[in-house]
C-alpha cells in the first residue's frame, strides 16, 4: 500500500550479511554502525526472537530499487525524515510554502511601492 | 515450591509481556506514520513544487539585486554579500537525468 518511498527495503549493496541492518539505517537515517551492535547485542538482553525476527525480515522485505540511488542527498534525507514522522515533514513542507510567499511578498512590495513608481516615472521622463 | 514458581513466573513474561510490549509499539508506530501510498505521492508533488519555486524565487532575488542596488532580499547577509548563492537556498536538483526546465517546458 505504501509508496516507493515509504517502504522497507534491504540494503544488500551496503550490507553485511544479508543487508536487513543496512535497510534499517537507510530506513531512518540512522547510523549502520549503531544498528548492527543493537543487532547482535539484543538476543542477549531481548530474547533469541530477535533473530527470528532478523532472519523473517531478510526474507520478506524486498531488495532496494536501483532507481532510489539516483536521489539527492538532500531528497534521501527529507524521505528519511518523512518516514520517521510524516505529519512533521508535511509541516516543513508547509513552512517552506510560507517563506516562498513571504519573499514574494517583499519583492512585490518593493515594486509596487509608491516611491518607486515615482522614480520610474521619473525616468521615462529623461 | 521454588521449581514451580519461577516458570509461573518466567513463563507468563516471556509469551505474554514481551510480545505484547512490541506489539503494542508496533502499532503505535504504525498509527503514528499511516502514510497511503496517494499522501506520499502529493507529498512528493510538493517537495518538488517547493524546490522549483524556490529555485524561481532565488532568480528574481538575484535579477532583483542585480537591477535595483538599494534592495536586498529577506533573509540577506550582509557579512556574506554574493550573488551567486542566495543566503535562504540549501537545494540541490533533484535528480542527476533530470531534464532542465527549458526542456520540460
Amino acid at each position: 500500500m505504501a509508496g516507493q518511498n515509504t517502504r522497507f527495503y534491504l540494503d544488500k549493496e551496503h550490507g553485511k550479511f544479508l543487508g536487513v541492518c543496512a535497510g534499517i539505517a537507510d530506513y531512518w537515517g540512522v547510523d549502520v554502525t549503531m544498528v548492527r551492535i543493537g543487532t547482535v547485542v539484543s538476543p542477549f538482553v531481548i530474547g533469541p526472537l530477535v533473530l527470528l525476527a532478523y532472519f523473517l525480515i531478510a526474507f520478506m522485505a524486498p531488495n532496494r530499487p536501483r532507481e532510489l540511488d539516483q536521489l539527492a542527498p538532500a531528497e534521501k534525507e527529507f524521505w528519511q525524515k518523512v518516514r520517521k514522522n510524516p505529519k512533521r515533514s508535511a509541516r516543513m513542507v508547509r513552512g517552506r510554502f510560507r517563506e516562498l510567499d513571504r519573499r514574494l511578498a517583499d519583492v512585490e512590495a518593493y515594486l509596487t511601492s509608491p516611491d518607486r513608481r515615482l522614480a520610474r516615472e521619473i525616468d521615462s521622463l529623461r | 515450591m521454588e521449581d514451580v514458581l519461577i516458570p509461573l513466573i518466567v513463563m507468563p513474561i516471556l509469551f505474554v509481556a514481551l510480545p505484547w510490549l512490541i506489539l503494542h509499539y508496533v502499532t503505535k508506530w504504525k498509527v503514528n506514520s499511516s502514510l497511503t501510498g496517494e499522501d506520499e505521492k502529493m507529498l512528493d508533488e510538493l517537495y518538488e513544487l517547493a524546490r522549483r519555486l524556490e529555485e524561481r524565487m532565488n532568480t528574481i532575488d538575484r535579477i532583483m539585486q542585480a537591477d535595483n542596488p538599494g534592495w536586498h532580499p529577506l533573509g540577506y547577509d550582509p557579512t556574506r554579500p554574493s550573488l551567486e548563492k542566495p543566503s535562504v537556498s540549501d537545494f540541490e536538483p533533484r535528480r542527476s537525468a533530470e531534464p532542465t526546465r527549458q526542456e520540460r517546458m
